[in-house]
């Protein structure tokens, strides 16, 4: 029984070196203009903030990430987003896995407070989450999804709520 | 297990000051963490 709970200490105290690793790694982004990868950043701060006319986002085929800022709670992370009709989207796969609602908080956070800044190759937009459930358009937007990314996204995916799709609109 | 805490010890230290101020360590955590949340995800 001694050796039972000698090891259990050496495993805790082992594991406590990749912990200490992923703490440490997402109290530094947390301090950054913008997100990694995983971790969030802080507020998007530097870039010129877009101001004029709809931009024609049909450029975002070509962009595989963007940096995502909600305002409340004001921390950023790093997603994809697609581009249909004229229109921006960005979505969260995951949802209605244990994981996924651990992992991902923004959509929640989104659903409740939409007001978003995006920065894409450094500039900002400031815009408005609203989150789409159902409709045709589906078809065409996780059509437009699925050809850009190797990503499961599909009409019945979102539908289902283990996919949350916003559209990024314009803030009034 | 003295010699064990303490080695224990300094390699916490010693990982969060690399974490912190070599560069890459940060990306290479985030990109490992990256890869057992996507598969823990599915």
């Amino acid at each position: 029984m001694k050796i039972v709970k000698r090891l259990t200490i050496v495993v805790l105290c082992l594991l406590l070196i990749p912990a200490t690793a992923v703490a440490t790694a997402a109290t530094k982004q947390r301090f950054a203009d913008g997100p990694n990868q995983v971790f969030s950043g802080g507020p998007l701060e530097s870039g010129e903030l877009y101001v004029g006319p709809e931009p024609d986002w049909s450029f975002v085929s070509e962009v595989p990430t963007i940096e995502l800022q909600l305002l409340d709670p004001p921390r950023s992370r790093r997603i994809w987003t697609a581009e249909y009709d004229g229109r921006l989207y960005v979505w969260s796969g995951y949802m209605s896995t244990a994981v996924g609602r651990l992992w991902k908080h923004w959509p929640v956070q989104a659903e409740r407070d939409g007001r978003a800044v995006i920065r894409i190759d450094g500039i900002r937009y400031e815009r408005q989450l609203v989150r789409i459930r159902s409709g045709d358009i589906l078809d065409g937007i996780t059509a437009t999804i699925t050809s850009k990314y190797p990503s499961q996204t599909t009409r019945a995916a979102v539908e289902a709520g283990d996919a949350w799709l916003f559209e990024a609109a314009p803030r009034n | 297990m003295k010699y064990f805490y303490w080695f224990i010890a300094v390699a916490v230290v010693v990982t969060a000051l690399a974490v912190l101020f070599v560069p890459g360590v940060d990306d290479f955590v985030e990109q490992t963490l990256l890869g057992y949340l996507g598969r823990a995800a599915r």
